[in-house]
């Protein structure tokens, strides 16, 4: 409700100098309060008497039907205005998309990168699966973006990319992502690519060393890139694993609980789930984090291209701008 | 200059009888509106841009969190209008405390005067209903500012329709830290031994006897039966003894005749619920809506376990002082629009699944 004039001048005035006594508080925010709720029973059955009396509640009806007018007013021009907005967002998306385009050419993506003032160390994704009926084109689809997505990180030299699935498919065909990787940085960067190590929480991870080559005509070795692969077993189940865990030690008096200190459930999650990733990456339209590990993104970056639907290079560009500006101040 | 000019004029017509009263009837009949369609139970605020608000407006950084305070005055009046249940707000964070020190203390000084005027008028918020709790990290707080606190608290207990959650010295990793602090607690304190006319030890003895090969080990247990209190179990609970600890190693249960036998509730039990049952928000609504202001597009230690499922996340470019109904109303419509489509993605979903 806004206030008159005089009113918020008196409060802030009262704010610095403390000079109201309370009933004057009160006074002054009488007539912005709404109606006392009807306390005892009298007085909720006078409440309903005079309800009744308004012609058996025409007022009460006609507000409601009033108040459902214009809710569907606001969500018809709402809607308009989305629909315009997610195709402005639609054409800029594209044009980004043909201005900023990788080529599959690691120098285009260093050439991109290297006017951006610092990078991620550890970049995050969240990737989603498509359903397409029971086929196997979804999961077809979600390797191959992966893939897509490890090699601009292995071009940009950002050494750790994790990805969050939220049913764990891709853990299940680790190999298989593993093999899809590896071929898709050979598309990229010809035989003699960056050494590939692709593991999981709680499963043996698979390593490959960088393939042998002649080494690279200018000397340069790309750098080696972990990927892990998360799912949503492994953000609020990890927690209530550990929370398992702690209890059986105190229970066999192995553990005090004025042990468990935040350094303490820190160190064990990223032991043995992550480390807190710089940069989380959304490809979906909005903001959702559909269960991702809570613990670990207490201070990262988010980043999602309003209305974007599906993973493109512009995006993961544009997140990578955006986190070249940020600033970190850490509560002060 | 004409600038000047215009901005008062505009200052002016605002301010002028018919266009206040018009622009508080607009805000009624929108608020009335919104009700009309589904409406988030829990929304949580990130009151974030104070600082940066003063420093813009060239006003001190303590003047910036006074008009922060009247902003979160507005924008409970709109929740609780509009039928949100719990309104969770990021007062200060424990990081906070390495800032300047006159900009800590003036903090903890507007906190304390607010709430102390909150208690002086008690009724104010029983008109809304709402009760308000403190979360965080209540040894942090200075002895007078928890005394208020725990005043407010109390005076506002018996408000059940609608909460004010206030998360003051807080970061939420120190909260999940603290669920599994209180969760271990409670599953190895013994639970209080049931009085069950039944002695477990008598029953032995029964059988025993029935089988009655063997008198020598009959007495054995006379000797050991006024035990201490047993305790019946399910066969959900574990049994594991005290004299474990000693030696860790040997099987708990090879320590027989019961003495000593503590019994504590299997942990497997312990799942998301329980410690979503020990985290401070515990008995609230699941977070719907997480709003956070001034564009930085980070959690930043808030509410990190309850909103990292399907809450719907906004970061909004304004800065919280101006933060209004303005801001709002198009972050609830959209809240509503996808809620819709929601509703419509299941639907067929459904439908499929019936033929």
């Amino acid at each position: 409700m806004p206030f008159n004039t005089q009113d918020p001048k008196a409060y802030r005035r009262n704010d610095k100098f403390d000079t109201m006594t309370a009933e004057e508080r009160i006074k002054l925010l009488k007539p912005y309060l709404p109606s006392p709720p009807p306390r005892t029973s009298s007085q909720r059955a006078a409440a309903k008497a005079r309800e009744k009396k308004s012609l058996f509640g025409v007022r009460r009806f006609l507000r409601d039907e009033f108040h459902l007018l214009v809710f569907t007013i606001v969500h018809a021009f709402f809607s308009l205005y989305i629909r315009i907005r997610q195709a402005y967002h639609a054409v800029i998306n594209q044009v980004y998309s043909i201005y900023h385009y990788h080529h599959r050419t690691p120098e285009l993506i260093q050439r991109d990168v290297k006017a951006l003032r610092r990078l991620p160390k550890h970049l995050s994704v969240i990737l989603k699966l498509e359903d397409y009926g029971r086929g196997s084109a979804g999961l077809e689809r979600l390797v191959n973006e992966a893939a897509d997505i490890a090699a601009w990180c292995a071009s940009a030299g950002i050494p750790e990319l994790s990805i969050y699935e939220k049913t764990g498919i891709l853990k299940g065909y680790l190999p298989e992502t593993q093999r899809a990787i590896s071929q898709k940085l050979v598309t990229y960067f010809g035989p003699n690519g960056p050494a590939l190590s692709v593991h999981a929480p709680h499963i043996p991870s698979v390593e490959l060393p960088a393939l042998q080559g002649a080494g690279r005509s200018d000397g340069s070795e790309p750098k080696p890139i972990t990927v892990l692969l998360l799912s949503a077993e492994d953000g609020r189940d990890s927690i209530v694993d550990l929370t398992k865990t702690l209890t059986e030690m105190s229970q066999r008096s192995k553990l005090s609980s004025a042990d468990i200190s935040i350094e303490l459930v820190d160190a064990e999650l990223n032991e043995s789930i992550m480390g807190e990733p710089d940069l989380l990456m959304l490809f979906g339209p909005h903001v959702e984090l559909s269960g991702y590990p809570p613990w670990q993104i207490r201070l990262t970056e988010i980043f999602h291209v309003p209305d974007n639907q599906g993973v493109g290079y512009q995006v993961f560009y544009r997140g990578l701008c955006q986190f070249s500006h940020a600033q970190m101040r850490m509560g002060r | 200059m004409s600038d000047l000019y215009l901005s008062r004029i505009r200052r002016w017509f605002l301010n002028s009888p018919p266009a206040e009263w018009a622009l508080c009837r607009l805000r009624e009949v929108l608020i009335g509106a919104l009700t009309q369609g589904p409406i988030p139970r829990h929304v949580a605020f990130e009151m974030d841009g104070n600082r940066r608000y003063a420093r813009s407006h060239k006003i001190e950084t303590i003047e910036g969190h006074h008009l922060g305070f009247e902003a979160l005055a507005r924008v409970l009046e709109i929740c609780y209008k509009c039928g949100v249940k719990v309104v969770t707000v990021y007062a200060f964070s424990i990081e906070n405390f390495n800032r300047p020190k006159y900009e800590v203390d003036g903090l903890m000084q507007l906190a304390k005067m607010k709430l102390e005027q909150l208690i002086q008028h008690g009724e104010l918020l029983e008109r809304y209903g709402a009760s308000v709790r403190v979360l965080g990290q209540r040894d942090l707080m200075s002895p007078d500012v928890l005394e208020v606190v725990d005043r407010a608290v109390a005076t506002t207990k018996h408000n059940k329709t609608a909460i004010l959650n206030i998360c003051f010295p807080y970061t939420s990793r120190e909260e999940i830290t603290t669920a599994i602090r209180s969760t271990v607690e409670e599953y190895s304190t013994t639970p209080r031994p049931h009085s069950t006319p039944f002695s477990q030890s008598r029953i032995t003895q029964k059988i025993l006897s029935k089988q009655g090969d063997n008198t020598e080990l009959l007495s054995s247990i006379r000797e050991s039966s006024p035990s201490p209190p047993e305790s019946r179990f399910d066969d959900a609970e574990s049994i594991s003894s005290s004299s474990a600890t000693l030696h860790p190693d040997s099987p708990p249960l090879k320590s027989g005749a019961g003495e000593n036998v503590t019994i504590y509730p299997n942990a497997e039990n312990i799942t998301a619920e329980t410690i979503d049952n020990h985290l401070y928000t515990a008995g609230c609504p699941p977070l719907d809506l997480f709003v956070r202001t001034s564009g930085v597009e980070r959690l930043s230690d808030f509410m990190l376990w309850q909103c990292h499922q399907d809450t719907h996340i906004f970061f909004l470019k304004c800065f919280w002082p101006e933060f209004d109904l303005w801001h709002f109303l198009p972050v609830l419509v959209e809240w509503q629009r996808r809620q819709k489509q929601r509703d419509q993605d299941e639907k067929p979903g459904r439908r499929v699944k019936q033929a």
